[in-house]
């Protein structure tokens, strides 16, 4: 029989195993199962950057991200301007910068702050069971019927765009998937034993449901977390794409790209949404790898 | 479910501004109409009644196919969805059957080859295509096929010398096929984590211990299975599709519902920002009622209940 | 001469090692016995003592991960010798072998079979690709196949779906399937351990009824010596892979000699002897197999070891059946066995 590749390799091993050169670590599983998945890592690496990019912008650009500068339209990246400057002479750069802060905020913070609003309900309901189940529940599916998209556009035909009401609407929106979520993980946890004694012990349902069996569910909340940061984050730079997310005046990524509706400036001035795109592809990919990592490595039916 | 939707889409119709009957009228009439004629017709129209016999008269007339007027042109607005859901159907069915064939074939082969190089390419792939924003694709596949390599169209669906079916295609087919690259991402990741949750299951290795050839093993023991999970996790991503034909609609100038929704938006021209978000509703859950027939053919367990 | 007609799978020094997380096991090391036609030889031990993955090996069943380091598996087919191991894992004359010639039937029918598929069709499967039958033979042959196992309504069973099997039912259409091209080896992993102990009874009366009537050679994986007192004609005790005891069952059962055989034996409490009977359980637990002891592998939880323990036992003849490894069993042959006799 031919000697292929997988039998060297397992030759190694057994040469390995029977000079007693393999170490047993004692590392935690889930930090080096995270830590040996390289595109996590990657992933983790590059995100910081960016995030810290944004976070320290005054700092990294002289630029002010408002100011217009009319004398200096339009023109190419430079040394002066790294991504060149847009219709009205701002420095792109800068506008990306800041933009970032403003994306990344309402993307992560809408995230948070449903998941948050998603585990109290689906952890209350859920542990309860009753009336406030299945109430909860019914609305959760109403929210869901609609494709996403469509239902935030219709709320901001309702109520107008702004930062804050963007940001209401994505919990709103959003809260529904994590709910589900916790719920399902209450509604098995429930069941277990150490439940029915901690009741018998006489502790209140709030103690039982946030200190005791939340703890449980962590590992798929933290997931759900970063993807749903990645899917704001898209949707945001949808909306503002379209103009209809958070107003011009505000920089953020989405914002930045309107622009690119001009076929003139799609054209000509690619710098001018090229590179934005870029960063929002590149950030949200990020996510997306930390994401995955994190599923991999806490997942217990994952094998090595 | 639709009765509970529909009831609060009528709610927010009711604290919209504007009155039904304002909605009612087409704008030509409204400039010469008169107060008394306006209060006669709401007394005929029987507004002056209570609120729920006024939703169950909307809800019949929308039953009907009466759906109102549009507030921006006055168009009534079965006219609009007639003329431009074909266009948003046409776009959704194809990127539906490009991502699903597709995006499963890549999944399968991924799985099969679990840690070669294939699989961890097409993975990484897979990630970048639910990391870039579908406009910034599109913007870019219109750069540089329409404008640069003029390959393709720009956008629009129609031109006026179109004749055949033929001569539409290329420009179905930029759009379709960025629409297609988010499904497809999300097809390939759900067929392969399918693919390998099935392989590793015993009644594989029965049929191994048949004598079977693998690649009869693989595609009607494995993947056979693994379809379900697969049809239904496309089912859940579907109102994403139709989320996102919106977008693409809007960047390729594509008349179709999603880019006159996105303008009845902008023009806070509620009737028929309303009524086609309860379509997209009905069209969601019709979509997941075909969902859950199609489980039940593929396999036998959904048939008999539980079990 | 006639001695080596009888036998039907022979099996040298087998050695199978898994190589997942990037660590070595081997989980069979160095294993050897013969399986005889129209006998059962039934292999017992704990769990992960490696008796399942020696009938993978022998169906070249084995995972990705792991491979065949050593050894001969030598099937007899129709007087010539075919190498199982040389043959390569997938290949058209192993897949020619696996169904029609060795079967195997596993140890949880309800995932074993396939859900979406009828329980018809899957039999079919197997005679579709060994032999020439058309489809209406095919599905006559299901039908009676269905019928010799025992099932009732064979006709209308065969059109039905596995979950709507009973599982003893299903258990039996398993049987069925693996039956259907009458191979000469049937390989059963611990067949009843998910069934109900009277439905297991059924299915071990079917066992032997086929054994007789088509002279199929059995191997019976299990870890209940209940049932190897009931149905074996040889015994093969693996212990951390490999076979500390092995001989007829009458050697084997009535004078156990090898210490981890006995400790079987006595842990096992027995229906009748009342609540106040002596159940010696065995000392220690099974080791971990990347931490494996140094030579006999049983030492550490053995009463009598001693210093020359520290090698692994070669394999010992005690009587022309009956073998062994162990540095000790003389000693305990006789000691145990005037211990019984006074």
């Amino acid at each position: 029989m031919a000697r292929s590749s997988l039998d060297k390799k397992f030759d190694q091993i057994r040469e390995k195993e029977e000079s007693k050169t393999i170490s047993s670590k004692k590392r935690s599983r889930i930090i080096s199962k995270f830590v040996n998945n390289k595109l996590a890592v990657f992933g983790l690496i590059v995100f910081t950057i960016i995030l810290l990019a944004t976070i320290l912008a005054p700092l990294l650009s002289p630029y002010d991200p408002m100011r217009v500068d009319l004398r200096s339209m339009r023109l190419p990246p430079s040394f002066a301007h790294w991504f060149g400057t847009d219709n009205t002479g701002r420095d792109v750069f800068t506008r990306v910068l800041f933009g970032g802060r403003v994306s990344i905020f309402i993307g992560l913070g809408s995230a948070i702050l449903s998941a948050l609003v998603g585990i109290v309900v689906g952890c209350y309901a859920g542990y309860r069971g009753g009336w406030t189940d299945v109430i909860a529940l019914r609305i959760s599916e109403i929210f869901m019927s609609f494709p996403q998209i469509i239902l935030v556009l219709l709320l901001v035909s309702i109520t107008g765009q702004s930062l804050f009401n963007l940001m209401a609407i994505f919990i709103l929106t959003g809260w529904g998937g994590m709910y589900r979520l916790a719920r399902a993980r209450m509604l098995s946890l429930r069941e277990e034993e150490y439940v029915q004694a901690l009741r018998s012990f006489g502790l209140s349902t709030f103690t039982i449901c946030y200190k005791h069996m939340l703890p449980n569910a962590l590992s798929p909340i933290m997931v759900n977390i970063t993807l749903s940061t990645a899917m704001f984050i898209l949707t945001e730079a949808g909306l503002s794409f379209l103009g209809l997310g958070v107003p011009l005046n505000i920089p953020t990524w989405g914002n930045i790209l309107n622009v690119a509706q001009d076929i003139l400036v799609l054209q000509n001035y690619w710098w001018m949404w090229g590179p934005v795109g870029i960063v929002i592809s590149v950030f949200v990919l990020c996510v997306n790898f930390i994401g995955d990592g994190l599923r991999d490595s806490t997942d217990p039916s994952q094998q090595g | 479910m639709l009765l509970i939707i529909s009831f609060l889409v009528y709610l927010g119709l009711e604290l919209a501004p504007g009155d039904a009957v304002s909605h009612m009228i087409s704008p030509e009439l409204a400039s010469t109409i008169t107060a008394e004629q306006l209060n006669a017709m709401r007394e005929a129209y029987g507004l002056n009644q209570s609120f729920i016999t006024r939703y169950w008269l909307w809800l019949t007339s929308m039953i009907q196919g009466d759906m109102g007027y549009s507030m921006a042109g006055g168009v009534a607005i079965s006219e609009i969805m007639v003329k431009t859901i074909p266009a948003t159907l046409e776009l959704s069915i194809v990127a539906l059957i490009f991502s699903t064939i597709i995006g499963c074939t890549l999944g399968i082969i991924s799985a099969l080859k679990r840690g070669s190089g294939t699989d961890n390419s097409l993975t990484v792939a897979g990630m970048a295509g639910v990391s870039i924003p579908e406009f910034f694709f599109g913007l870019v596949a219109i750069l540089l096929f329409a404008i640069e390599l003029k390959w393709l169209p720009v956008g629009g669906r129609l031109l006026p010398h179109y004749e055949t079916v033929w001569d539409r295609i290329p420009n179905i087919v930029l759009p379709s096929l960025v629409l297609a690259i988010m499904m497809t991402a999300g097809a390939m990741r759900y067929a392969r984590s399918s693919m390998l949750d099935v392989l590793a299951k015993e009644f594989i290795t029965t049929a191994r211990s048949k004598g079977m050839p693998e690649w009869r093993i693989n595609i009607f023991h494995g993947f056979r299975v693994a379809l379900t999970p697969v049809v239904v996790l496309i089912g859940f991503r579907l109102p994403l599709l139709i989320g996102g034909s919106t977008i693409i609609e809007q960047v390729y100038q594509w008349p179709g519902i999603g880019s006159m929704f996105i303008r009845s938006v902008r023009a806070s021209d509620y009737p028929l920002v309303m009524t086609i978000s309860l379509m997209y509703v009905f069209v969601v859950l019709t979509a997941s009622l075909i969902i859950d027939v199609l489980t039940a053919l593929i396999d036998p367990r959904v048939r008999l209940g539980k079990e | 001469m006639s001695k080596n007609d009888d036998i039907a799978l022979s099996v040298r020094n087998l050695k199978t090692f898994f190589y997942t997380n990037n660590r070595c096991n081997k989980a069979v090391n160095g294993v050897s016995f013969d399986v005889k036609k129209g006998k059962t030889l039934c292999i017992v031990g704990e769990s992960g003592c490696g008796k399942s993955v020696t009938a993978s090996t022998i169906m070249q069943l084995l995972p990705t991960l792991s491979r065949i380091e050593e050894g001969e598996i030598i099937f007899n087919k129709d007087n010539k010798k075919i190498n199982i191991e040389k043959l390569e894992k997938n290949g058209k004359e192993m897949r020619a072998i696996r169904g029609s010639d060795i079967a195997m039937i596993f140890q949880d029918p309800m995932t074993a079979l396939n859900p979406v598929y009828t329980v018809g069709f899957q039999i079919s499967e197997n005679l579709k690709y060994h032999t020439n039958l058309n489809k209406k033979q095919i599905r006559e042959k299901c039908i009676s196949l269905l019928s010799d196992m025992g099932i009732p309504l064979p006709e209308k069973r065969v059109d039905e779906y596995p979950h709507s099997y009973s599982g003893g039912m299903r258990q039996r259409a398993m049987i069925a399937m693996a039956m259907a091209c009458n191979p000469k080896i049937l390989i059963a992993d611990e067949p009843t351990t998910a069934l109900d102990v009277t439905i297991q009874a059924q299915i071990f009366e079917l066992m032997d009824k086929l054994k007789k009537e088509n002279e199929t050679a059995i191997i019976l994986i299990t870890h209940d010596m209940g049932v190897v007192a009931e149905l074996a004609d040889n015994v093969a005790v693996m212990y951390m892979g490999n076979i500390v005891e092995a001989g007829t069952a009458d050697d084997v059962l009535r004078r156990p000699t090898h210490p981890y055989t006995k400790a079987l034996l006595e842990s096992v409490p027995v229906l009748g002897r009342g609540k106040d009977q002596e159940i010696n359980p065995i000392k220690g637990s099974t080791p971990d197999p990347y931490n494996r002891p140094i030579g006999c592998q049983f030492a550490p939880r053995c009463n009598w070891q001693t210093e020359s323990c520290d090698v692994i036992p070669e394999i010992q003849q005690i009587n022309e059946t009956h073998q062994i490894r162990c540095h000790k069993h003389e000693q305990f042959f006789e000691k145990y066995h005037e211990k019984r006799n006074t």
